[in-house]
């Protein structure tokens, strides 16, 4: 019987010639990436030397540190536990990255999604470094060990492996694709599994839109995602790795707690309603609803992609008067390109309101709505209260939905401004 | 180290599937620390009353995939500093369920309690016969086997006791 990739990796991680799903083993992260956040990173510092007596890390080049979540800080005690994370990168010799966008993004631009890498993180949604062949999983605190201890006790995950068939119709993107995987096979089908991407229709979807479906696993119970590399991850991800590792696949004959065929030919734009990101359906059953805030962005979507077709959608338009458009590229460096392609004059001349990357209108720190208002977004979640009063509402939706929506202030099919 | 059984009250029904706990505070109170300040916002959107009606050893009932969403730490801080001593729900949601036995708090995956259980019954977990009863009915469920991981976790008091409980072993 071959293996999954995450058996290998996790093989490879652990130092042993084959394990498999089931398995207790002790692996070496070769990655642990955190962005700072009060009771996380701050906690782990101090539990690292006062519970454990360790001064410094084991291998200092394995971690990263991202400051995007309170980014610009609104107050002194935000500030203060920056300065506690660029102080303790300091002395550990670890970098500290910060304004350079979300850290998931930039983790990949830095090279951290070395293909055939196990990495950790505190954050379920570093899973879309699996777009690379990068094994990349969300501990929760549990994260502390890897600062503690160089191997983590870890068991092998089991893995169901997603098949996508058919090429997707135009204005159909990775949020339809991803929300669609949740509807057909449930929000818990892949618990404690690792959901492993495959199929021909993958040479229809980009690197960006195969992050955006990685990043969102969580959402079908797993604790990560992956997709076996091929020319085009490979091409990215190969000259910037920052380590020399063969990268690894899936053997054809690996051994899978199920496999799903989805066929995404007839796929249609899809809306998630609230309050939850399990509530999958048809955007065309909700053309008309109103809404009056926008957000584009996240470690989930804000890609050039995304951008690329919200300025199809709004070019030479004008947003409907007193709609909130929010547009927040996931990276400084996405940023960059979009302005050297001209989509952020689009988008601005649009009425758009387009600010440096911040993980910070996601979870409704900045750009909170009030109760009784209506969004539409591409943010990880729907759940209530999520940007802002437990009373507003998110609909997750694809980019170019938004762009259609901040037109004519309600859902709207993207696909008639493209 | 066997773990001690749960006993106490059915605090809360919680019927929704795929339940988000930040519910729980609001997702408005999730940057809150204190205890007493979390406790103080619990459940005011299910049941005003839950802080007075609650005491120590209570024990909540969830639906399948329990912890849905992006789970966070708060509502479980709060829901024990109320006295709740643990969650049994039909099944958990791996990102909850691995924040929360690092901390310690029992959880019980139990198919079908929610059908067998009314608010207020005595009900008890055994860890060791791997039995969730009723003490008010006399039905009793099968829950599901820790991992040796969860059960070392739980029995450690939580991720600190369990790692130094590692360091031990490693060292021995």
């Amino acid at each position: 019987m071959g293996l999954t990739i995450a058996e290998k990796i996790l093989a490879r991680a652990a130092g042993r010639e084959r394990v498999k799903a089931g398995d207790d083993i002790r692996a070496r992260p070769d990655f642990i990436i955190a962005y700072d956040f009060p009771g996380y990173t701050d906690v782990i510092f101090r539990q690292m030397k006062e519970d454990f007596g360790i001064d410094k890390v084991v291998a200092p080049e394995r971690f990263a540190m991202f400051i995007d979540h309170m980014v610009p800080a609104i107050n002194p005690k935000e500030e203060e536990l920056h300065q506690i994370t660029r102080d303790w990168g300091t002395e550990q010799g670890v970098p500290v990255y910060e304004r350079l966008g979300i850290g998931h993004q930039v983790a990949a631009e830095l090279g951290y999604a070395t293909p055939g890498s196990f990495a950790v993180h505190f954050d379920g949604h570093i899973s879309q470094l699996g777009t690379f062949g990068t094994l990349a999983i969300g501990l929760r605190r549990h994260l502390l060990e890897a600062f503690v201890n160089e191997h983590i006790l870890i068991k092998v995950p089991q893995t169901t492996r997603v098949e996508l068939t058919g090429k997707p119709r135009p204005g159909v993107m990775a949020r339809d694709i991803f929300h669609h995987i949740v509807r057909e096979i449930g929000s818990s089908a892949c618990r404690f599994q690792v959901l492993e991407i495959a199929g021909e229709a993958l040479d229809h979807i980009s690197l960006e839109g195969r992050q955006s479906i990685t990043c969102l696993a969580m959402f079908t119970g797993a604790i990560t995602a992956i997709i076996n590399p091929d020319s085009r991850s490979l091409e990215y991800a190969l000259p910037r790795a920052r380590l020399k590792l063969d990268p690894l696949s899936s053997d054809s004959d690996a051994n899978y707690a199920a496999v799903h065929t989805i066929d995404l030919t007839d796929l249609e734009p899809v809306v998630v309603i609230p309050p939850s990101p399990a509530n999958t359906r048809n955007l065309s059953e909700f053309t008309g609803t109103e809404v009056q805030v926008g957000y584009l962005g996240s470690c989930a979507s804000g890609r050039l992609e995304d951008l690329r077709i919200a300025a199809q959608v709004l070019k030479g338009r004008q947003i409907k008067p007193g709609f909130q458009l929010n547009i927040v590229p996931t990276s400084q460096e996405i940023m960059r390109q979009a302005a050297e392609e001209g989509i952020i004059t689009d988008l601005v001349a649009a009425g758009a309101f387009v600010t440096s990357s911040s993980c910070d209108y996601c979870f409704g720190r900045i750009g909170a709505m009030a109760a009784g208002q209506r969004a539409v977004s591409t943010g990880t979640l729907n759940v209530r209260g999520r940007m802002g009063s437990r009373d507003s509402e998110i609909f997750i939706v694809n980019a170019a939905a938004v762009a259609a929506a901040a037109l004519d202030g309600c859902i709207t099919d993207p696909r008639k401004y493209l | 180290m066997p773990l001690n059984n749960l006993r106490g009250r059915v605090a809360f029904i919680f019927d929704e599937v795929d339940f988000d706990v930040d519910q729980i505070v609001g997702v408005e109170n999730i940057k809150l620390k204190d205890p007493a300040e979390l406790a103080a916002v619990a459940m005011s959107a299910y049941d005003p009353e839950f802080a007075k009606a609650v005491r120590t050893g209570d024990i909540l009932i969830g639906a399948d995939n329990f912890g849905y969403g992006h789970p966070h730490y708060p509502p479980m801080i709060a829901m024990r500093h109320l006295g709740i001593a643990g969650v049994v729900a039909e099944s958990f949601s791996p990102g909850y369920w691995r924040g929360e036995i690092a901390m310690g708090f029992p959880q019980a995956a139990c198919p079908g309690v929610r059908q067998h259980v009314s608010r207020w019954d005595e009900v008890e977990v055994d860890w060791t016969a791997l039995e969730f009863r009723n003490l008010t009915t006399g039905i009793v469920l099968p829950i599901e086997t820790l991992a040796e991981g969860d059960r070392l976790m739980l029995a450690e008091g939580g991720l600190i006791g369990y790692l130094h409980a590692r360091e031990k072993e490693i060292s021995a």
